[in-house]
């Protein structure tokens, strides 16, 4: 069942760059929303990766990541209320 | 199970490249918002239940599930704080 894991992974590589490239276009706050929209997707495209290459501890990277993305957004979204 | 599985990620990538359409058609970042929201709800849930498809009860599985609950959570709580920011931050400007 790898093999469709592996089609979902390289199917969701499109909207992740096309996120990432979001993040370094227009202003501040749309930025900012896009780096949110591409973090969710980094997430999603780690536990696909996961599964596609039947690497069991590496899910503990996107629960990492799922979870340390709420005090770095928190961060970012207060330098631009206050600072950017 | 196979067919499940697959049909929950053909879901999640169809939700995904929604969103990210979405993401470039909407406008303002409050509407650009709610395209985030959805990739995690709905793309978040489709691949949890893939996990569940493929792995049975495993460990991988209720990660799977707790990174969902994460998503679902933190990302509500983010929305908020970045819509408050980028409100707040308007306001100043006006």
């Amino acid at each position: 069942m790898t093999g469709a894991w592996l089609a979902a992974s390289l199917a969701l590589l499109p909207p992740f760059a096309v996120a990432m490239m979001m993040t370094g276009r227009g202003n501040v706050p749309s930025r900012l929303v896009a780096f949110e929209l591409a973090a969710s997707l980094a997430v999603i495209l780690l536990v696909t990766l996961d599964f596609a290459f039947d690497q069991a501890s590496s899910i503990d990277l996107a629960l990492t990541l799922a979870l340390l993305g709420l005090p770095g957004t928190l961060v970012i979204a207060l330098f631009a209320e206050r600072w950017l | 199970m196979s067919g499940v599985t697959a049909i929950l990620l053909a879901a999640a990538v169809l939700a995904t490249w929604l969103a990210v359409i979405a993401f470039i058609r909407l406008k303002t970042p409050f509407e650009r918002l709610h395209a985030v929201t959805f990739v995690n709800v709905v793309a978040g849930g489709a691949v949890a239940f893939a996990a569940a498809a493929t792995d049975g009860a495993s460990s991988r599985t209720f990660k799977c599930f707790a990174i969902w609950f994460a998503l679902v959570l933190f990302g509500a709580l983010l929305t908020h704080v970045l819509a408050r920011a980028l409100h707040f931050r308007d306001g100043e400007r006006r």
